[in-house]
Formats: structure tokens, C-alpha cells, sequence
């Protein structure tokens, strides 16, 4: 605990300046003073041991609403769970964090690249079998369809409105909120004297052989920056990408393993993986481009017919708990929490970046699919 | 039906109560849910539009018009082919040297083979990302830390890379095939071609091949079937190198934007290719027998290859280097590093990865349990189900009883992911959903190895004399009391063997179990690929150790029970 908080209490210092020197400067909202508040608050969490809580409330005690569930979610003893949010070592993080607050509740997981999970949710719910409890892509545009089709259960989590006023009814029926802020940005390799400063970057045959992404047929992340990239600069840039013959991996983290491993040096890569890898001491960093990072907002919801619906109840809810974002810190995750500071030292509303509308998603992601497939043939 | 079930039985006795014909009638209904059904669901499917599942030839249009769907089945011919044109020397030759000559520590080659044998291709693909990525493979660094170059020479992510592993791990065909063509042949033509003063090389070119000729070719026929089968190894290899092989478009056609029933007319023509070439080697194998007059009793002689002993031998174990010592010090290498990129450095060692699957992770630990139970499940089935086949029809019970033989056999040249494309189509959807079940996986894994308990088991069965089951027929038992009582008992151990090749394929199955699992039927292998795509290599390395930890551990208690004829004579059925 303390270990995190201490973590956690120095934003934008040391090994992030760069990053956060580099990040233009758009809106300044969250002033300097928040930003120190959130450190101490945190520092303070730290100090006064797990007995309290920053907010005062002892970490024992949990509202009556929340006991009650726990009480009915315990009766189930597992919730199921699939993620696209993060890497693996994230997910393991959560898990932990939501036993060690919830114990008796088994999580059973799996992280997979957010259009296998979704197939495999497809291909369940054709086949009818109820097997998902908590159901979290990368893809917005998910979330529309499965709401057209009725599988979705309208639930708001306790806890929902600690989030940032922006990002707390991303949907007005409930149907789905808010679970994960992350990026798309360059990633490079420390060898590189200079890494490179914006998307266009990459097209730079200085780089050919050298680069590295993952695939938008597998990965929401990928999706995600191939439509803004196609809606930036028009197909074109992929036709220039496949010149300097990529590698591509499935998930975007695979990126990461390979600048990590010294297979390529620069990658359209997450900001989380990476991050919780440099922490690790790996030769990695990233690089919030000129042109824009892109900004995914991941939601999560629960499925209609879920087999443990109070477990998954208070899995979602978990999400908007101190302990999660907590957790999502460690694993160098932005926090949902505005009172917990970013691990990158660069508040989101301090990143210049995009965001795809889930309904351009909705059209874009699979046309997108297709395209890349005739592009680099994979 | 049960007349005509007992029709063809010779000592007609009173009738009376006797379970055989609903058995036998159930045998064949099992093959047909197994076999016949879900390929007839593909036919099904690849005539239905994915869209508004519509009746149209649409699909077939798509799949063989489109230039991005023609370009993976050229490179799918090349890989099969290539795969084949190394596997088959080098099978043949390592053949040669254990079974004909006087080369040194022979048992220990054979030993080997046999561990690349049951080594799937596609652990080895990881292990060599590992060796030979082009930037961070360990063999390419070594090469530029001594010569100083700018680039190693090696690149796995290519055609060439999957070919040479693919190959690294079909050679022990050939060589169970040649090997046993050699056992059935008398070295008398080698002797009299030495008297008359042939050097070795010229007695095994003009002799010895040429008499094991059909074996070769079968074994270059399997090679090709298995390459051009593979999944894993392209999906490893292939996918970063931006080709595409069948199998691995047939996967994608499973991923967003899901096409099945595209993919069931494109998996169409690879099931065409594999019957056509089974058939092709079928008949060389029938017409080829050059069994010579001596039939088994002819005397065996090692060649004698004097200053060339250790040379073979040292060439013999190169093969077995690329598919066992460099890829297994890799894997092991890895799963006990933290980060698998920083190379064996002090402070990279942990045991944290074992520790992941066997205890924190709870999907890890049930996809172990699930191996071993889907696998003990399948190869159960599949050995009851060959048992009452081979037997039905080696005494031609029921009319048709050949059918039943060839409907066990069918599944033999049905490539692992064409028969979970039908099993898909069949029982991911009313009436019967297996989707989701563990039995979706242990009827695929029971299917897929029918073929090998079955050809095991009928073999045996050959060789059980009939006077036994007569007497105890002639004596008022019943058909299956006899069965039970006398012809079991006599094949006990065939069966155990035909159950422990059936469980260890069933282990390390990925092709089929990739498009059928669901995350609560996960199993090792499943859960490697979906791993892989993170490039989480160091806990892939660790399931990959422990899930070959237990194949090993099963072929010794296999190698004390039987030795090491059982298991390895069965392979060339």
C-alpha cells in the first residue's frame, strides 16, 4: 500500500519529464493544487496504513449497499470476467486487488485482444451458452451492437460517480461505463537517440525493418488508431507503413515485447504496458506525438444473462473503488479516479489527443479490417 | 435390423437375449455423430450466405476468385512441399542408419526421434522465435557478437523459417515408415551386392532404397498432409512475416468480421488435396509390397561402415539438435527468466512463471486440469470405439462392416481445423450445442485420433487366432461375452498402447481445439496461443515445459509397461 501511494506521490517527475515536456499543453483543468492534493491524499492513504482510507472511511467499512451485494456475490462465490483493457500482468494486478477486498469470490478471467473476445462472445450467444459475467472490450463500438441486441444488462455501479464528470454516463441507459483510459502513442526503444515525434514519423525509411504493431482484427487498441490514422491522413499512410515492412503481432502489447526484446525499435504501442515494462527497467519509453494521441476510452458492462450477476455487479462496481485504481497505478494504468495520480506523470486532460466516435468505430473498425488485410496481406 | 444384424454369424444357435446388435448399431451411430455429420455440416455450410444464411455458391466464388484468398493456398502447397522435400532424406536416412547399420548409439537416435515425434511443431516455432528472431534471436546476436556483422542471418518469420521448423518436426514419418519398411526386409540382396563388391554407399542407393521405395513415398505423402495441416507453427511464424497459409485464413475467417461459412468452402479444396493424396499413397502402398520371396524369416546384417561410424552418428544427431536440444534449452531458458529479451543475465532468473500457472492463475491451473481430463477422456473413448470397430469389422458383424472400418479411418486425412470447421457448423447450434461443454473438445480430440487407437487395435486384432473365440462361441457364449472373456483379455495391451497414442496426440492438440474452445473449456494449448499474442513468451514457455513434462512422464511409464516397441511400431498405421 505504501509502496503504491509512494509511487503514486510523485507525478511528473524523474524518468516522465520527458513524456510530460513533450505533451502540448491543451486544457489545464486539473490545476497544479489538484494535482498535489491527489499526491497527498494518496501519500496520506500510505502513511496512515490500510486501516483508513483517504476519504476518511475505514477500509473495512463499506456501505451498507456494498455489503449487502458482497453478502449476495459471495452466495455465488466466482464472477467471470473478460478483458481487452490491459496486459495480462494488469489483470492479474485487479484480480488480486478484488480478492484481497472481496475474499471468497473467485475471479475467473481471461485478457484477450478485444475482437477474440468479442467472437467468442458472439459465437456464445448464438450458441446460447452463458458463460460471461463482466464483459470489457477495447472497442466502443461493441457496446452499441450488444446494446441493440438486448444482451446487456442496464446496472449503475456504486461508486460511478467518482469518475470525471466527462466519463461518467458514456451511456444514459447504463448499459455500459467507463473501465479503462488508455493510449495509443509511439513507443520506442531507449537505444534510439531520438525517438521519433509524431505518427508520420514511422513512415520515415530511416525506420524500415524497425517498426512494430499489432493488428486491428485482433486488437480494439489497433482498431482504434487505424481509423484515426485512415481519418487523419487517408489510407494512404498504411500503403507507406507496409514500405517499411512492418512487424505485425496480434495484441498491441505485442509491440512492447518486441522493442523490449530488441526485435524493432519503434511501435504504435499502449501507453500501460509499456510504461509498467520501463518501470521494470526495460529499454522502452514512450512518446506522446505531436499529431495526436489517441485517446481509447474502454467501457465494461454486464451481460443480461450472466451466470453470476451479483458477483458481477460488484465486479463492476469494483472498477470505481479506490482499490482499482489503485491497483490500475501499480501496473501503470491511468486511474480512473481523478484523486489517484497517473503513473505517466501526464493527466489525460493535459494529452493532446483524438478520440474516435464509437459510431465511427462501429463502421470504421471492420472496413478498416478489411483494407489492412489487402494492405499487408495479414 | 437385428436379423440382419445376426445374419452373418456361422454357428446358428437358439435365439436369445444378446446385447450385440444394439451395440454394434451404436458403434456405427457414434461414427456417424463423429464423422459423417459434421462434414456433411460443412457441405451445408459453404453453401449458406454468413449475412442472411441464404442458399448460394457465393462463398465458393469469393473464397477462389480473390486474389488475398488464392495467394495462401500457393503458399500452402509451397510449405507442404518444401516440408516434405527435407523431411523425407532426412527420415530415410536416419532409418537407414539405426535399422541397417553398425552405427553407434543407435537406441539413443531412436529415442530422440521419438521425442521430436511427440514435440508439436508448434512449441518448437516458439521456442525458435526465441533462437532466431531477426533482430533478438539469440543465434542471430551470437552471430553478430562474433563476425561483428550488422544482421544475424537468420529470419523465422518467414516461409522458409516455417518450413525448416515444420520440417524439423515431420522427419520422424519417414522414419517410423522406412524403419519398419526396413524390419520387413532380408538383407540378402544388400549381402550379395557387397560380395560382388558394391561399396556400402552403392548397396544402400541401389538396393536398399529402392526396396524400401513405398515406404519412402508414404512418408513423404504424411509429411505433406501434416505440414500442409499445421496451424500453429504458420500462426506463429507467418502472421508477423504478412503470409498468409489455408489454415491460418481459415482462422481469420473464425475472427472479426466472423465468416464460418466462407471458411467452409475454403476449407473444402485442403480437404480435396488430403483425401486425394491418402488415396494416391494408399495405392502405392498396395501395389508397392516388394516383400522378397523370404518373407520375415530372412537374416538381418548391419552394414559395416567402418571410419564412418562416428561421422554418422555425429550427422545423425543434427536433426535432433534444431528439434530437441536448441529449441527445449530455449524454451526451459525462458520460463525461468523474467524477461525473456534481457538473455540468461544474473538477476533474469525466477521461478515466478511455474509458480503463475501451477498456482496464481487460476485459468492457467484449470487449463492444465482440463488437458489431461479432456485428453484421458477422448483417447478412453476413442479406444472403446476402435475396439468395437476393429472387431465388428474384422468378423463382419453387421453388413457394411468395411464402411464402419473406413468411417474410423475417415478422420485420418480430415486436417485437424477442417473438422473443427464441421464440428462447429454441427453442434454449435440446435439441437445440440457441445459449444461451450468440455465435450466439444473431447469428441473433436476422440475423433481426431479414432484413426491411430483404431489401426493399432485392428492390427492386433490380425493377429488373434480365431480358434479361441470359435471355442468359446461353439461353448453357448455370447458375442460379447467372448469378446469380454477371450479376445480382450488378448489384446490388453495393444489396447493400453492404442489408448496412450491417442492421449498424447489428444494433449498437444491445437488446431482443432483453437476454434472450439470457449474460456471455460480452456486447455494448455488454447491458452499458449492466446498468450503468444501478447508476446507473453516466458509463461508460454513455462505451460509449454509443463505440458511436455507430462507427455514425457507418460511415454516412461508407457516405455516400462510395454518398451519401446509399442508405442513406435503403431505410428505407421
Amino acid at each position: 500500500m505504501s509502496n503504491v501511494a509512494g509511487r503514486a506521490g510523485r507525478p511528473a517527475a524523474g524518468n516522465h519529464v520527458t513524456e510530460a515536456g513533450k505533451a502540448r499543453v491543451v486544457t489545464s483543468s486539473l490545476s497544479r493544487r489538484t494535482m498535489l492534493k491527489a499526491g497527498l491524499s494518496a501519500v496520506g492513504a500510505g502513511l496512515l496504513g490500510s486501516g483508513f482510507r483517504a476519504d476518511g472511511a475505514p477500509a473495512s467499512g463499506m456501505t451498507a449497499e456494498e455489503e449487502k451485494l458482497y453478502a449476495d456475490a459471495k452466495r455465488e462465490g466466482k464472477v467471470v470476467w473478460w478483458t481487452a483493457h490491459y496486459a495480462q500482468s494488469a489483470a492479474d494486478a485487479v484480480r488480486d486487488a478484488f480478492v484481497a477486498r472481496y475474499p471468497g469470490i473467485e475471479v475467473q478471467f481471461i485478457r484477450q485482444t478485444a475482437q477474440v473476445v468479442y467472437q467468442r462472445l458472439t459465437q456464445n450467444l448464438r450458441a446460447g451458452v452463458r458463460e460471461v459475467d463482466v464483459f470489457a472490450s477495447t472497442d466502443e463500438a461493441h457496446y452499441l451492437i450488444l446494446k441493440r441486441q438486448g444482451v446487456l444488462a442496464a446496472y449503475k455501479p456504486l461508486g460511478v460517480d467518482s469518475l470525471p464528470r466527462a466519463y461518467r454516463a458514456i451511456d444514459r441507459d447504463n448499459m455500459y461505463h467507463v473501465g479503462g483510459l488508455g493510449f495509443v502513442l509511439i513507443n520506442y526503444s531507449t537505444k534510439l537517440p531520438v525517438p521519433p515525434h509524431s505518427w508520420t514519423d514511422l513512415l520515415d525509411p530511416r525506420y524500415k525493418g524497425q517498426v512494430t504493431v499489432g493488428h486491428p482484427g485482433f486488437s480494439g487498441f489497433v482498431g482504434n488508431w487505424v481509423v484515426a490514422m485512415w481519418d487523419k491522413y487517408g489510407w494512404d499512410y498504411f500503403t507507406k507503413l507496409a514500405k517499411n515492412n512492418p512487424k505485425i503481432g496480434r495484441s498491441i502489447n505485442d509491440t512492447v515485447t518486441d522493442i523490449v526484446s530488441g526485435e524493432r525499435l519503434v511501435g504504435a504501442g499502449p501507453d500501460n504496458y509499456s510504461l509498467e515494462s520501463k518501470q521494470r527497467g526495460n529499454p522502452i519509453s514512450i512518446e506522446f506525438p505531436t499529431d495526436d494521441a489517441i485517446l481509447i476510452v474502454s467501457p465494461v458492462g454486464i451481460l443480461k444473462d450472466a451466470p453470476h450477476p451479483n458477483a458481477a455487479r460488484l465486479f463492476e462496481s469494483f472498477y470505481y473503488t479506490r482499490d482499482y485504481s489503485l491497483a490500475m497505478a501499480k501496473v501503470a494504468n491511468y486511474p480512473l479516479r481523478p484523486d489517484i495520480p497517473p503513473p505517466s506523470g501526464v493527466p489525460i486532460d493535459k494529452v493532446k489527443w483524438y478520440r474516435n466516435k464509437a459510431e465511427r468505430l462501429e463502421k470504421g473498425v471492420p472496413e478498416a479490417v478489411g483494407k489492412w488485410r489487402e494492405t499487408f496481406n495479414v | 435390423m437385428r436379423e440382419a444384424a445376426l445374419g452373418p454369424v456361422v454357428v446358428r444357435r437358439p435365439r436369445r437375449f444378446d446385447l450385440s446388435a444394439g451395440v454394434w448399431l451404436g458403434a456405427a451411430a457414434v461414427l456417424l455423430f463423429l464423422v459423417v455429420v459434421p462434414l456433411v455440416w460443412i457441405l451445408i455450410a459453404s453453401v449458406h450466405a454468413d449475412a442472411d444464411n441464404r442458399l448460394t455458391l457465393a462463398n465458393y466464388v469469393e473464397a477462389f476468385s480473390r486474389a488475398i484468398y488464392l495467394t495462401p493456398i500457393r503458399n500452402s502447397l509451397v510449405l507442404a512441399s518444401f516440408v516434405a522435400l527435407i523431411a523425407v532424406p532426412c527420415g530415410t536416412l536416419l532409418a537407414w542408419a539405426v535399422g541397417r547399420t553398425d552405427m553407434p548409439g543407435r537406441p539413443l537416435v531412436s529415442a530422440l526421434i521419438f521425442a521430436a515425434f511427440v514435440t508439436p511443431p508448434f512449441l518448437g516455432a516458439t521456442a525458435w522465435i526465441f533462437l532466431a528472431a531477426p533482430n533478438s534471436g539469440w543465434l542471430n546476436r551470437a552471430w553478430v557478437a562474433l563476425t561483428g556483422a550488422a544482421h544475424g542471418p537468420l529470419n523465422i518469420y518467414s516461409l522458409a523459417g516455417a518450413i525448416f521448423v515444420i520440417a524439423m518436426y515431420s522427419y520422424p514419418y519417414t522414419f517410423a515408415f522406412v524403419s519398419s519398411g526396413l524390419e520387413l526386409v532380408p538383407s540378402d540382396l544388400e549381402r550379395s551386392a557387397a560380395m560382388l563388391g558394391a561399396g556400402w554407399p552403392r548397396v544402400a542407393w541401389r538396393i536398399t532404397l529402392p526396396l524400401v521405395r513405398p515406404a519412402i513415398i508414404a512418408g513423404a505423402l504424411l509429411s505433406f498432409l501434416e505440414a500442409i495441416a499445421e496451424f500453429g507453427t504458420p500462426a506463429f511464424l507467418l502472421i508477423p512475416a504478412r503470409q498468409q497459409v489455408v489454415t491460418t485464413q481459415l482462422y481469420l475467417f473464425f475472427q472479426f468480421p466472423n465468416r464460418p461459412n466462407l471458411a467452409a468452402a475454403y476449407a473444402i479444396p485442403l480437404l480435396a488435396v488430403t483425401v486425394a493424396l491418402f488415396a494416391v499413397q494408399q495405392r502405392l502402398l498396395r501395389r508397392g509390397r516388394f516383400t522378397t520371396v523370404a518373407g520375415k524369416g530372412g537374416v538381418r546384417v548391419p552394414v559395416r561402415l567402418g571410419r564412418w561410424r562416428w561421422p554418422l552418428f555425429g550427422f545423425c544427431l543434427v536433426p535432433p539438435l534444431f528439434s530437441l536440444a536448441l529449441p527445449y534449452g530455449a524454451l526451459v531458458a525462458t520460463s525461468l527468466s523474467r524477461a525473456w529479451g534481457r538473455g540468461p543475465v544474473p538477476g533474469n532468473l525466477t521461478l515466478q512463471w511455474y509458480r503463475w500457472a501451477l498456482v496464481d492463475n487460476l485459468a492457467a491451473r484449470q487449463a492444465i486440469g482440463h488437458s489431461v481430463l479432456y485428453a484421458a477422456a477422448a483417447a478412453t473413448i476413442a479406444t472403446v470405439l476402435a475396439v468395437f470397430t476393429a472387431y465388428v469389422a474384422a468378423r463382419r458383424l453387421v453388413p457394411g462392416a468395411r464402411l464402419l472400418a473406413f468411417a474410423a479411418m475417415a478422420p485420418f486425412v480430415v486436417p485437424g481445423i477442417v473438422l473443427a470447421i464441421g464440428f462447429f457448423a454441427a453442434y454449435a447450434r440446435p439441437p445440440l450445442v457441445l459449444y461451450g461443454t468440455a465435450w466439444m473438445l473431447i469428441v473433436a480430440f476422440a475423433t481426431r485420433f479414432l484413426p491411430i487407437a483404431f489401426s493399432g487395435v485392428d492390427a492386433a486384432l490380425r493377429g488373434v487366432d480365431l480358434e479361441l473365440e470359435n471355442a468359446a462361441r461353439t461353448l453357448g457364449a455370447s458375442r460379447l461375452v467372448t469378446l469380454a472373456r477371450i479376445t480382450l483379455p488378448m489384446l490388453r495391451r495393444s489396447i493400453l498402447a492404442g489408448w496412450l497414442v491417442a492421449f498424447i496426440p489428444s494433449l498437444r492438440e491445437l488446431s482443432s481445439a483453437v476454434f472450439l474452445f470457449t474460456p471455460a473449456t480452456a486447455v494448455i494449448t488454447t491458452l499458449i496461443f492466446d498468450l503468444s499474442d501478447a508476446g507473453n513468451f516466458e509463461p508460454v514457455s513455462a505451460l509449454g515445459v509443463i505440458m511436455m513434462g507430462l507427455t514425457f512422464a507418460l511415454v516412461a511409464v508407457a516405455y516400462r509397461f510395454f518398451g519401446g516397441t509399442a508405442l513406435v511400431q503403431r505410428r505407421g498405421g
